[in-house]
């Protein structure tokens, strides 16, 4: 069994009177890319503020690499890496003194931290601005050194709060390989977002959060064949009538049957060829229509399902 | 790790334009203006020591005489030049045609002094008065109980007397030199701003930095301490460059050796480095730490005469107590009876007012900002 690098245990935060996490827990296995999945306000930064033991919290229990985690537990924070949501970094420093600053916070040897220092530039490919001032760097860069600095001590649990927010795709890309690479080389990742894209194709498991709670959790195939909804058929269709939808709802694993404006989508539960069967009852009936497409769920499908809303939203 | 976080912090806050532009180069030019304004005014000031003259209307022979005679001779410059008048109605008369700044008048024991304005001529005056009559109360005391150990009790404050000379009438120093005591005091509390973007870089509570910085394996106290005295080192530099250039670059004197007026303007820059200590430990936003260590700066530093150099001494009369609190008055009134009248009782006062007012920001700081985990971020 993979050994538990974090657990949290029915932890609750409120501000006042509002619940900002509600009995939430987690385990985090070593070795996993752990995506924590949820919309704005869902309560994500603060589960990792709490797990940091930044935030003072008022149930619960937190332990990292199999120690409870307190304030002062300098030898867990050692071995954690952060990288926050907004970039965290000195603007009257260099790229590579940023780097150097934050990693001498871990790491008291000079030859060490040289080494380290430079790893960290090497694998956010910041080598050709080393000496340039953050207000220099573009957006994606800045993120990129963000990541340098939390990353450049060589932690065992990395956490990133969703590191790619307003970035350009090319340098979101490139830092996702970057965290693909980081796990490779043994980090364990926890990985915070509300872009269920780059959660499902990062992350080995997923936990989605609402409301401070955790309401799903596990693999996407997991997640996913948790759904009712398994398959949706879009198709264009001019005229519809009562009668076609009764007919439609008759066909195996059918289940929901609607029509928006000249579009009619079709939810099957289940089963095979499922548009197969659809469009031979089309033309059996020789009833035109236009385009069809055919989606398989997402997670927020899942998340539609949980909760009733668009992850989206 | 106390080193390496205390020579980023300098380098940090060394490159911040906005703190070079205020925390030196504001002053410099404050002060450049200052002395186009008046430093001719500085340079021919009328109330520039010159030898005083004094009327004394006596009853009868006092011990003060010899005082008197004393100051009147036996140096190079007298101190005072002193008239003796029959009655007051002869020594006012002195006084309003200008012939004497003021005069000493014997009622029975009682010796009062009448002054025509306020300014250093009136504070040497009393100040003489002052110093009389209290040696006269040690020796009547002395007197009385140990009659045996008169003659070392008047040798020891003879040696006082020796000791105060010097500095009591520094040729040097000019009343208009309180601006500047002012605009160093001024000065001094915008280290306020340095201590605050220091605080906000090691609290999570105040920026996302702080928040990666105490997610680090590092002692609170450490990054403090090291944070504190780095800002301390540099607003003391800041200090002695705005010192060096009054002194050196606009030639006005301090009047005192300028290793002790260093002293002084290091201890007024850990003063305004805690007063933004406790600044940050009270208040979470940046935008208010600013304000208030603005205001804070702004109005302590009017009350002590940056724009207005009579006030202090109008408050010094009416309402001492707003000087004792008020940390740029404090720090003026060190330079001020520092260049004036040296060491004497007036400065050690002002001078432990601000080691306890620094000490006290800084436990009561130190006190808030233990914590190392917050109900809100």
């Amino acid at each position: 069994m993979e050994s538990e690098i974090v657990k949290i245990d029915q932890l609750v935060k409120r501000y006042r009177e509002k619940l900002a996490v509600d009995h939430f827990s987690m385990e985090v296995r070593q070795g996993e890319i752990l995506g924590l999945l949820g919309p704005n306000g869902s309560g994500k930064t603060t589960t990792i503020n709490c797990l940091l033991s930044l935030l003072k919290y008022d149930k619960g229990n937190i332990t990292v690499f199999g120690k409870a985690m307190r304030p002062d537990a300098y030898d867990l924070k050692g071995q954690i890496g952060v990288v926050p949501q907004n970039v965290a970094v000195i603007h009257t420093l260099t790229v590579a003194e940023n780097i150097d600053f934050f990693c001498g916070l871990y790491i008291r040897d000079k030859k060490k931290r040289k080494q380290c220092v430079e790893e960290a530039i090497e694998m956010t490919g910041l080598g050709e601005y080393r000496k340039y001032y953050p207000k220099k760097l573009s957006g994606g860069l800045l993120r990129r050194l963000n990541i340098a600095c939390g990353i450049a001590h060589r932690p065992k649990l990395i956490i990133f709060d969703e590191p790619t927010v307003a970035v350009d795709p090319q340098s979101r890309n490139a830092i996702l390989e970057g965290i693909r690479e980081m796990n490779r080389q043994g980090a364990t990742i926890i990985y915070t977002s509300h872009y269920m894209e780059e959660v499902e194709e990062l992350c080995s498991r997923i936990i989605i959060m609402d409301r401070g709670r955790n309401v799903a959790e596990g693999t996407t195939a997991q997640l996913k064949a948790s759904l009712k909804n398994r398959e949706t058929i879009r198709m264009d269709l001019v005229t519809c009538t009562d009668e076609i939808i009764r007919d439609l709802k008759e066909i195996n694993h059918v289940y929901e049957v609607k029509q928006e404006g000249e579009q009619l989508i079709i939810r099957c539960d289940g089963g095979t060829h499922n548009l197969l069967h659809i469009m031979g009852y089309f033309e059996e009936k020789n009833i035109p229509f236009g385009r069809v497409t055919t989606e398989l769920p997402t997670l927020n499908d899942v998340f539609l399902e949980i909760t009733g809303k668009e992850l989206r939203d | 790790m106390f080193c390496h976080i205390f020579l980023y912090r300098i380098k940090e806050l060394l490159r911040n334009p906005w703190h070079l532009a205020w925390n030196l180069i504001f002053p410099l030019g404050l002060a450049t203006a200052f002395f186009f304004g008046f430093g001719n005014l500085i340079k021919d000031d009328p109330e520039q020591f010159t030898t005083i003259p004094v009327g004394y209307v006596k009853e009868a022979d006092q011990p003060f005489d010899q005082v008197l005679t004393a100051l009147s001779k036996d140096r190079k410059d007298p101190i005072l030049k002193v008239s003796e008048y029959k009655d007051e109605e002869e020594a006012k008369k002195a006084l309003r045609d200008g012939d004497t700044k003021g005069y000493y008048i014997q009622k029975g024991e009682e010796i009062s002094v009448v002054v025509g304005r306020n300014g250093v001529t009136s504070t040497t005056l009393h100040q003489i008065l002052k110093e009389y009559e209290n040696q006269k109360r040690v020796l009547e005391t002395i007197g009385k109980k140990h009659p045996e150990k008169i003659a070392d009790a008047v040798k020891t404050m003879e040696k006082g007397q020796e000791f105060l000379r010097p500095h009591v009438f520094n040729k040097y120093t000019s009343v208009y030199m309180n601006y500047f005591y002012s605009l160093i005091a001024m000065a001094s509390l915008y280290g306020s701003w340095l201590a605050t973007t220091m605080l906000s870089g090691i609290s999570a509570n105040m920026s996302e930095r702080g928040k990666r910085f105490e997610s680090a394996p590092v002692y609170k106290m450490t990054s403090l301490f090291a944070g504190i005295l780095s800002t301390v080192l540099l607003q003391g530099i800041f200090n002695g460059i705005l010192v060096f250039y009054i002194q050196y670059g606009l030639h006005l004197s301090f009047g005192v050796p300028i290793w002790q007026v260093l002293m002084v303007t290091t201890v007024g820059g850990a003063m305004g480095i805690t007063i933004g200590v406790f600044i940050g430990a009270l208040v979470k936003k940046r935008g208010l730490q600013m304000a208030f260590s603005l205001a804070v700066s702004m109005v302590t530093s009017f009350l002590s005469g940056l724009m207005w150099g009579e006030i202090r001494q109008i408050i010094e009369s009416h309402i001492p107590v707003i000087n004792r609190i008020n940390p740029a008055a404090m720090l003026t009134g060190c330079l001020y009876n520092l260049g004036n009248y040296g060491l004497t009782k007036n400065f050690y006062r002002d001078l432990y007012s601000m080691v306890i007012l620094t000490v006290t920001l800084l436990l009561v700081s130190v006190a808030i900002l233990r914590r190392r985990n917050y109900d809100s971020l």
